[in-house]
C-alpha cells in the first residue's frame, strides 16, 4: 500500500514538473515530509538523490529545438553548482531538524515569490530567434 | 572580451549560488538559478530556462548525496520507486502544459508553495516548544 503511495506521489510530483517547468525538489521534499511523514532531513538527502539522474533532458531538447539554449552558460552554472552544492550540504547536514524545517518553509515563501513574478506574461518572440528565423 | 570573461564569472556564481539552495534544501536549484540568468544577467525568460536544464543534466548534486548518505540522510528504496513516476509524469505534465494557460497554473502553485512554506515554519515552531 505504501509503495503504491509512493509510487503514485512520484507520477504527481512528475506532472507538476512538467506543468510548470519546475524542478522537482520543492514538490518533492514537501510531499516525502508531510505525505510520508518522512525527517526533513532524510526527503532532503532522498531528492537529491532523485534528482541526480538527467531526468529533464526532454525538457531540454524542447528548448534546444526553439534556440533557447546557451551550452557554454549552462556548463558554467553546472560548475559553480559542484561546489555549491557540495558547500550546501555541509551547512544542512549538522543542523537541527526543526532549525532546517523552519528554515526550508522560509526558502519556499521566497520560492513562491519568484514563481509569481515569474507568472507575468511572457513577451510574444524571444527577438534573436525571431530575427534568426526571418533571416533564413 | 573583457565583457564576456565578465557574463562568464557572472554565470559561474549563478551554479554556485543555485548550488548551495540544492545542497542545503534537497531541490534542483533552477529556481533560484533562472531568476539570476533573467534579472542580473540579461538572458530571456526561456533562454534562462533552457540553460538552467543544461545546468542540471549532469549530477551535480554528486557530492552533496554523499554528504547526506554519510550521514543516514537518504532512503534509497523510497527514492527509487519515486524516480519513474517523476519521469513518466514530467512527459505527461509537459504535454498537459501546452493544453492549460501555463501562467495561470503557475499561480496558483505559488499560492500552494507559499502556504506549505507558512506550514512548514509552524510546525517547526511547534516542534521547538513541544
Amino acid at each position: 500500500m505504501t509503495m503504491l503511495l509512493v509510487l503514485a506521489l512520484g507520477v504527481i510530483a512528475g506532472i507538476l514538473v512538467g506543468l510548470l517547468g519546475i524542478g522537482g525538489g520543492i514538490v518533492l521534499v514537501p510531499a516525502m515530509v508531510h505525505v510520508l511523514r518522512m525527517d526533513q532531513h532524510l526527503a532532503q538527502g532522498t531528492s537529491l538523490f532523485i534528482l541526480l539522474p538527467p531526468i529533464g533532458l526532454g525538457a531540454l531538447r524542447q528548448y534546444w529545438k526553439a534556440g533557447n539554449v546557451d551550452l557554454r552558460a549552462g556548463f558554467l552554472c553546472a560548475l559553480g553548482m559542484i561546489f555549491g552544492a557540495y558547500a550546501g550540504s555541509k551547512i544542512a547536514v549538522p543542523m537541527s531538524t526543526q532549525m532546517l524545517k523552519g528554515f526550508f518553509g522560509v526558502f519556499l515563501m521566497f520560492s513562491a515569490v519568484l514563481l509569481w513574478l515569474k507568472a507575468r506574461p511572457a513577451q510574444p518572440a524571444v527577438p534573436e530567434v525571431a530575427a534568426k528565423a526571418s533571416a533564413e | 572580451m573583457n565583457r564576456q570573461i565578465l557574463i562568464d564569472v557572472g554565470v559561474i556564481l549563478t551554479g554556485v549560488t543555485g548550488g548551495i539552495a540544492s545542497g542545503l534544501f534537497g531541490i534542483g536549484g533552477g529556481v533560484i538559478m533562472v531568476p539570476i540568468l533573467g534579472l542580473m544577467l540579461g538572458f530571456s525568460q526561456h533562454r534562462a530556462q533552457g540553460t538552467s536544464l543544461v545546468a542540471l543534466i549532469p549530477p551535480t548534486g554528486l557530492l552533496a548525496v554523499l554528504a547526506y548518505s554519510k550521514a543516514g540522510y537518504v532512503s534509497w528504496q523510497t527514492g527509487l520507486l519515486l524516480i519513474p513516476g517523476v519521469f513518466l509524469g514530467g512527459i505527461a505534465g509537459g504535454n498537459l502544459a501546452r493544453r492549460i494557460p501555463a501562467a495561470k497554473m503557475r499561480r496558483i502553485f505559488a499560492v500552494m508553495i507559499f502556504l506549505l512554506g507558512i506550514w512548514q515554519v509552524v510546525s517547526a515552531v511547534r516542534q521547538n516548544h513541544g
